[in-house]
């Protein structure tokens, strides 16, 4: 099998503040945003996407403030191509700017009811304004994997020549598996001398996956979200890429995924959603073991059952007793509360738990074990 | 000998490739690996019910359970398998004898018989040996065949199998007469490309039918169901919602669609039936349905941001694969902080006003402000009411400014 997995260096960049708030129905507070940006400063993401300029005065005021603390990472705003917003972006002290321009004819027949010139000189235009206000620029292509392939790249060079530094490739609509994810990026690497950054979205749930196959493909940075937060069904989850790429691909962005808990729970109160216990590498359930053969591998040997220990992600593990739990969780369970079960009473007590459990409709809580021991021993004290 | 694959030359050559709809079937684990899942219980009506919906909307196959977990659980079992569904019903098994019985006694017609394959497994959690494993298949498929079942061998956690030991594995299955071989990611660590190269080496070289059973720990359940399936797997084991143990498993509204607008391969599904089907199984298994889950979230459609809530105004496609209707769910427009111009235009008039260009501008302003301090969105009578006192306002100072007397003019 070919070696993909070398000592390239590979950037990730945050667009919580960004895409994640464009969201609809999600706010983050001037106080929120700026704390964002610290966590994931502190955590060491590399580079943060804050927010939209031309939007208004108020989004202005809070990229400013953000601009006026001294953080690690670079710090990014987003302008769609268009002179005007280069200023705004100014205005704000930012130093680096993404320039984003819709490159599928759909989006440049229908929705700007223009053509490929006019793209390509807005994009020119733009770019002309970010110089002259002596911004660095990286150049996003919306809709990318709906455009058409020549004047991508066409596009590509001509942003390179102009001086941008990154080109990024948008899935905008999901429309890629992993497997023309890493076609394109492919396709464009070996013809375009520029680094690459992709931004997906999950629409089908292969946000994570076509991140991976766009590294596989050559890319050199991914867009990434907390929680995955962002438009329609999200973006790729931050805590899910660093995590695949540290134990999937063999590559260590030296983050601290410690804090990945800490930090979702914190976005999931200030966008207001909750996160789902089920969420792939911060949700509480993910070390949550009750079937009997999971549960019973775990206790043996956690290797059989985890890939990374829980503390990695700031989790805890738990063993929960339910309808698919068996003996050895009723044993090791009850050893916790310092009572040595004989094999019978564990499988005595595991009777009625699952029962307990079917009946209630839900696993059980440590007390409620202790009652089924309690009225055990007393019935077993009768029958004696 | 595990050949030597240019995996990333044939990876690339699957790109875009035509698949049959005739050669992928659906094996819904829902009420098996779903109901396994830490903290979820389903009553035996709910089993049931979920059954025949899976049955009415068209999958393949139904996981209906673990039969040797008796009580309970095995009379669902036998409830499902009574109910002459058009599909398969199959139970779940350990590699034991009794099992496979406790199975037959419920009246599946198909049986998974499942156990490691990887070394830290059947060292540190079964206790012995590769041999055993292959013997413990041989006599339970042959024993299962006896009973003219259709009989799959789950390989657990053949993603950290040793690859030579896993063709053994498979190759011992076939041999034994197993219909398929499931492979199972059971920790969700592959990433699309592995699970190609893995799978394709097993059809190649044992040409035995292939399940694909993946799991989303790192959000890639559906990505790696895919990737086995362009590897020539016919087999996917699905759950609604993903439900399933930790970060759960390939959700099988997302596969569905997926395969439909990404691979280009019309299944034939009721889609429209999915958001209801997905709302029960999250009410049964005690879950919420995130407004955002793939496919079947309540907001997916809900459009805020002026860049893609103009865009869908003119045209869905602009920023839709699919519609709401193709799911079973509802479009709409809020307002919000990032609203612009043409959506504020559109949304009054919805609300029964009409406004100009130069008016919509200064209440995005507005609008946008409100929603910072209230930190959501506006709900309609919000903005009826930020509208009305904008109105009021911007007359008054007109009023003001021609010394005019009346202060509702209109334009």
């Amino acid at each position: 099998m070919e070696e993909v997995k070398s000592e390239r260096h590979i950037n990730i960049i945050d667009t919580t503040l960004r895409n994640g708030e464009q969201t609809a129905g999600v706010v983050f507070s001037k106080n929120e945003k700026i704390r964002i940006v610290k966590m994931l400063d502190e955590i060491g993401v590399p580079e943060v996407e804050v927010g939209t300029p031309s939007l208004g005065k108020i989004e202005r005021e809070i990229i400013t403030e953000i601009m006026k603390d001294k953080f690690k990472c670079k710090i990014f705003a987003y302008c769609e191509a268009e002179p005007e917003n280069i200023k705004y972006a100014a205005q704000c002290g930012v130093k680096n700017v993404i320039i984003n321009i819709s490159t599928s004819d759909i989006h440049l027949k229908e929705k700007y009811k223009k053509n490929r010139t006019w793209a390509i000189n807005k994009l020119k235009n733009t770019i002309r304004a970010a110089k002259h206000n002596d911004l660095n620029f990286i150049v996003s292509a919306e809709d990318a994997t709906r455009a058409d392939l020549e004047f991508l790249l066409k596009l590509i060079s001509i942003a390179r020549k102009k001086g941008a530094y990154r080109f990024r490739i948008c899935d905008t609509v999901s429309r890629f598996d992993p497997f023309r994810t890493f076609l394109l990026i492919n396709t464009i690497t070996s013809a375009v001398n520029i680094p690459l950054e992709v931004y997906n979205h999950n629409d089908f749930g292969m946000a994570t996956a076509n991140g991976i196959a766009a590294i596989r493909g050559g890319a050199s940075s991914l867009v990434v979200s907390i929680g995955g937060l962002g438009e329609g069904a999200g973006n790729a989850a931050l805590e899910e890429i660093v995590m695949a790429l540290k134990y999937l691909e063999d590559i260590e962005l030296g983050i601290k995924t410690s804090k990945f808990r800490e930090i979702a729970e914190y976005v999931s109160r200030a966008s207001s959603r909750a996160i789902p216990v089920w969420k792939a590498i911060v949700g509480t359930n993910i070390f949550a073991h009750e079937s009997g053969i999971h549960a019973d591998g775990v206790i043996k040997n956690p290797k059989n059952y985890e890939v990374f220990k829980p503390s990695e992600v700031g989790l805890t593990r738990q063993l929960v007793v339910g309808k698919h739990s068996g003996s050895h969780t009723i044993l090791h369970k009850f050893k916790e509360f310092d009572i040595e079960l004989t094999d019978k009473q564990a499988n005595d007590i595991l009777g009625l738990a699952r029962d307990m459990s079917v009946d209630l409709k839900r696993t059980l809580f440590d007390k409620e074990l202790m009652y089924i021991y309690n009225d055990y021993k007393k019935k077993k004290k009768k029958q004696d | 000998m595990v050949r030597e694959l240019n995996l990333l030359t044939e990876f690339s050559q699957k790109s875009g490739i035509e698949l049959d709809p005739k050669n992928i079937k659906i094996d819904d684990t829902t009420l098996r690996d779903g109901e396994q899942t830490a903290g979820v219980v389903f009553a035996n009506d709910e089993k049931v019910y979920i059954a025949k919906m899976l049955d009415k909307v068209g999958v393949h196959q139904i996981e209906a359970g673990i039969p040797t977990m008796g009580g309970n659980e095995k009379e669902a079992i036998k409830k499902i398998a009574s109910l002459d569904l058009n599909c398969s019903v199959l139970g779940w098994n350990r590699a034991v004898k009794s099992d496979i019985d406790a199975s037959i006694d419920c009246g599946v017609d198909a049986v998974a018989i499942s156990i490691s394959s990887s070394d830290i497994h059947i060292e540190h959690k079964l206790m012995k040996s590769r041999e055993w494993v292959l013997e413990s298949i041989k006599t339970c498929v042959d024993y299962a065949k006896g009973f003219n079942l259709y009989v799959s061998v789950n390989a657990e956690d053949a993603s950290r199998s040793d690859m030579e030991f896993l063709l053994q594995f498979a190759r011992t299955a076939r041999d034994a007469g197993a219909d398929r071989l499931r492979y199972c990611d059971t920790l969700g660590i592959l990433d699309p490309f592995e699970t190609f190269i893995r799978v394709k080496n097993i059809i190649d070289i044992i040409g035995i039918d292939i399940e694909m059973h993946t799991h989303n720990d790192f959000g890639m359940a559906i990505a790696n169901a895919i990737a086995g399936i362009k590897a020539g797997a016919t087999y996917v084991n699905t759950t609604i919602n993903g439900l399933g143990e930790r970060a759960g498993n390939a959700a099988f509204e997302e596969l569905v669609m997926a395969l439909k607008y990404i691979e280009g391969v019309d299944m034939g599904f009721n889609t429209t039936f999915f958001r209801s089907l997905s709302e029960y199984v999250a009410k049964a298994s005690n879950r919420i349905l995130p407004t955002w889950k793939p496919i079947v979230g309540g907001k997916l459609f809900v459009y805020e941001s002026e860049s893609r809530a103009s865009g869908v105004l003119i045209n869905t496609k602009i920023y839709e694969l699919f519609n709401e209707k193709d799911v079973g769910l509802e479009r709409s427009l809020i307002l919000g902080k990032y609203s612009g111009v043409n959506t504020i235009i559109y949304k009054m008039k919805d609300l029964g006003f009409k406004i100009t260009r130069k008016e919509a501008e200064e209440l995005a302003e507005i609008i946008r402000d409100k929603t910072v301090s209230l930190k959501r969105a506006l709900f309609d009578n919000e903005i009826i009411d930020t509208y009305n006192s904008y109105r009021k306002k911007s007359s008054s100072s007109r009023t003001h400014e021609k010394g005019g007397k009346d202060g509702r003019s209109k334009k």
